[in-house]
């Protein structure tokens, strides 16, 4: 489509004003896709650990909702005789994991302490990005989320449950963004956390994992002691209680930011349409339709609408990796879909601004413009 | 000029503005014709009608009653959205302070009333140009309004005026704005037009220099056409006057009128150099 002679003309001869309009919008673009490929990024992370264990089926004690507040205990005693029962369960493997607060020279870090069975690995490292895939007595594999953080490395020793342990390996995929997992086995765990012959969870493979959910409901409700999940529910639930009272906030801001967005975009183009009115007078004057002047003042919009959309979504790309380098908490994952959401949130910016002025334009007398 | 074509037709026109107490009636039951190749000049007081009678003649407003006929059409039968099209096709419109648009060139302020800003369309392009450099501004073609003098945008106004080809010009007060050089070139411009190109003009204006170029003057006043009136012109500014309203004064013997008082005034500090006498 061809942009009005008038509506362009009018755009671009008023340079300062079309910076103010663009610059509007783009901030409120950029602010919208840029918290929301934060969001994006924090829910990848938040959730990501607890769907890579490979495990089909979490188990815990009843009450228990969530990975990062796992404040239960199992005991480890028969609990192979009563899973051999079930025909469906292939494997299982006991995780422990604490959150707790873990430090190095001094410095406090968030961990999530996670004793793992290094026979079967279920509920270990995701990957090892670098030393050893398997921590000895003493040891631990720390993700690499901490050493970014804190700079911590292979080869330095840390504090945690009491213990100083020697950082072997470094892992991905078990950054929740508000702390980070820290590896070390389940028998020193056990043993370290004073949990002998306990688990947090139980983790089960099952046979066909298509059925996950209703071996975990037959499981679940023979004992109204435990709570099992499957691995998804799981997952999503960890989210939930990660993110799940950022939600309103990032709700709230961005709504604000819509709205900044829309009025600045408005003002500015109700302001140009308010200066024009005359040469509109002069348009309708000479055989010009109503219709014509919304679209005069509907393309200005648009066009502003695009430029400003280009120029907050361009930001959000560009400036989004550079941030994420220069603060760690900063996981930002542009979707295409979002990128794309936001051009309908930015077209409906421009219609609503756009509309503001036509009632305006519908009421300038022609008549107006014989006076001198 | 007994064959002429009728381009425009006011019959039995009348326009009262607001309503109860605050009614005003600008036209009180007036008829009125333009023909083709002819220019007629409505002057009259300030608060006349003239503006109210041009505007209704070019379909930006409607009667209280009466009919309406431009080129042939019916405006008054006309729906309120089939005006525009009326007066874009068949009426030229000419201002008092030109109302080119600011941030258009010249010849993109004439070519968009042609194209309807639609297309670029070379015919378009062309026209606009032909029409400026008729009205002696090719050199101007790609200048802003801010950079022409009152003259040439006044020039660049009338080759709007005529971009389709209308067959009624309505202007008010075309020369109100340009020193009496630039004016007197403006009216012999409209004159030319109405009879080269066989336009209907209509002039609304107070200024005595326009009777030259006129075939008609009617007098408006009070919302009526008279044609029993008596003018002279105010030697101090130049305005037609209605003898029998105005203020006057006699000197060496000869009577002089006036518009108002102040002229009046200015007359008495110095009449030989009004009155045209070597002093
Ligand atoms: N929109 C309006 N509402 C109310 N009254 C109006 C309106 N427009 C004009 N009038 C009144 O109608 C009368 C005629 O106005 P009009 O503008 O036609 O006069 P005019 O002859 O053009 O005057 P001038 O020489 O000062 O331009 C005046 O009394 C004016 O006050
Ligand atoms: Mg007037």
């Amino acid at each position: 489509m061809r942009v009005l002679l008038i509506a362009r003309k009018n755009l671009f001869s008023e340079r300062t004003r079309l910076a103010i309009s663009v610059g509007g919008i783009a901030l409120s673009v950029f602010l919208i896709t840029f918290l929301l490929s934060l969001f994006r990024g924090w829910n990848e992370k938040v959730g990501g650990f607890v769907e890579n264990v490979d495990a089909d089926i979490w188990i815990a004690r009843e009450g228990t909702t969530d990975f990062l507040a796992a404040g239960s205990f199992l005991p480890v005693e028969g609990v192979d005789e009563r899973l051999s029962r079930i025909d469906e369960v292939e494997r299982w493997s006991p995780l422990i994991v604490r959150p707790m607060t873990a430090s190095k020279d001094g410095t406090k870090m968030d961990v999530q302490l996670v004793g793992y069975d290094p026979v079967s690995a279920i509920g270990g490292p995701v990957r090892i990005e670098e030393g050893k895939g398997v921590p000895g007595p003493g040891e631990v594999i720390v993700d690499e989320g901490l050493s970014r953080r804190y700079g911590v490395d292979i080869g330095d020793s840390i504090g945690a449950g009491g213990r100083d342990w020697r950082v072997v390996g470094k892992s991905s995929g078990g950054d929740f963004v508000a702390s980070q997992t820290i590896f070390i086995t389940f028998d020193q765990a056990e043993e370290a956390l004073q949990m002998e012959g306990l688990a947090t969870f139980l983790l089960l493979q099952v046979t066909r994992p298509s059925r996950a959910g209703l071996v975990a409901g037959m499981i679940g409700n023979a004992d109204p002691a435990i709570v099992t999940m499957t691995g998804d529910e799981f997952a999503a639930s960890t989210r939930d209680r990660a993110l799940g009272d950022v939600i309103p906030i990032l709700t709230v801001i961005l709504i604000l930011a819509f709205i900044v967005g829309l009025a600045v975009a408005g003002l500015t183009i109700y302001t140009a349409t308010v200066e024009k009115a005359r040469e509109y007078g002069i348009l309708k004057a000479v055989g010009f339709t109503n219709g014509y002047l919304y679209r005069v003042v509907f393309e200005q919009s648009l066009v502003t609408g695009l430029l400003g959309f280009l120029l907050g979504a361009g930001l959000t790309v560009v400036l989004g990796p550079f941030t994420q380098q220069l603060v760690p908490q900063f996981v930002i994952l542009v979707r295409w879909q979002d990128v794309l959401g936001m051009a309908g949130f930015t077209l409906l910016m421009t219609l609503l601004a756009a509309y503001v002025p036509t009632r305006r334009l519908a009421a300038i007398d022609p008549v107006a413009v014989f006076k001198g | 000029m007994p064959d002429r074509r009728v381009i425009l037709r006011m019959h039995a026109v009348t326009k009262v503005y607001g309503a109860g107490d605050a009614a005003v009636t600008a036209l009180d039951n007036v008829d009125f014709q333009a023909q083709a190749g002819e220019v007629v000049v409505i002057m009259g007081p300030s608060g006349a009608g003239k503006t109210t009678v041009l505007t209704i003649a070019g379909a930006l407003l409607r009667p209280t009653a009466g009919r309406i006929e431009v080129a042939g059409v019916d405006t008054t039968g006309l729906a309120e959205k089939e005006l525009p099209a009326v007066r874009r096709g068949s009426v030229g419109f000419i201002f008092q302070s030109f109302n080119l648009l600011e941030s258009l060139t010249a010849l993109e302020n004439v070519r968009l009333v042609i194209s309807g800003d639609t297309a670029t369309a070379r015919s378009a392009t062309n026209r606009a140009r032909e029409l400026l450099s008729m009205l002696g501004l090719a050199h101007r073609l790609k200048s802003l309004p801010k950079q022409l003098s009152g003259g040439e945008k006044q020039r660049v106004a009338i080759a709007r005026a005529l971009a389709n080809n209308p067959d009624l010009i309505l202007a008010d007060e075309p020369t109100a704005n340009l020193d009496s050089k630039r004016g007197r070139e403006v009216m012999h411009l409209l004159r030319q037009i109405a009879i080269e190109l066989d336009k209907a003009v209509v002039i609304v204006s107070h200024d005595h220099r326009i009777r030259e170029v006129a075939h008609r003057v009617v007098w408006l006043e009070d919302g009526r056409f008279r044609s029993d009136v008596v003018t002279a012109r105010d030697t101090v500014c130049g305005q037609v006057v209605e003898v029998e309203a105005a203020p006057m004064t006699s000197f060496n013997g000869q009577a002089f009128y006036f518009c108002a008082e102040q002229c009046l005034k200015l007359f008495e500090a110095n009449p030989h150099r009004y009155a045209g006498t070597p002093g």
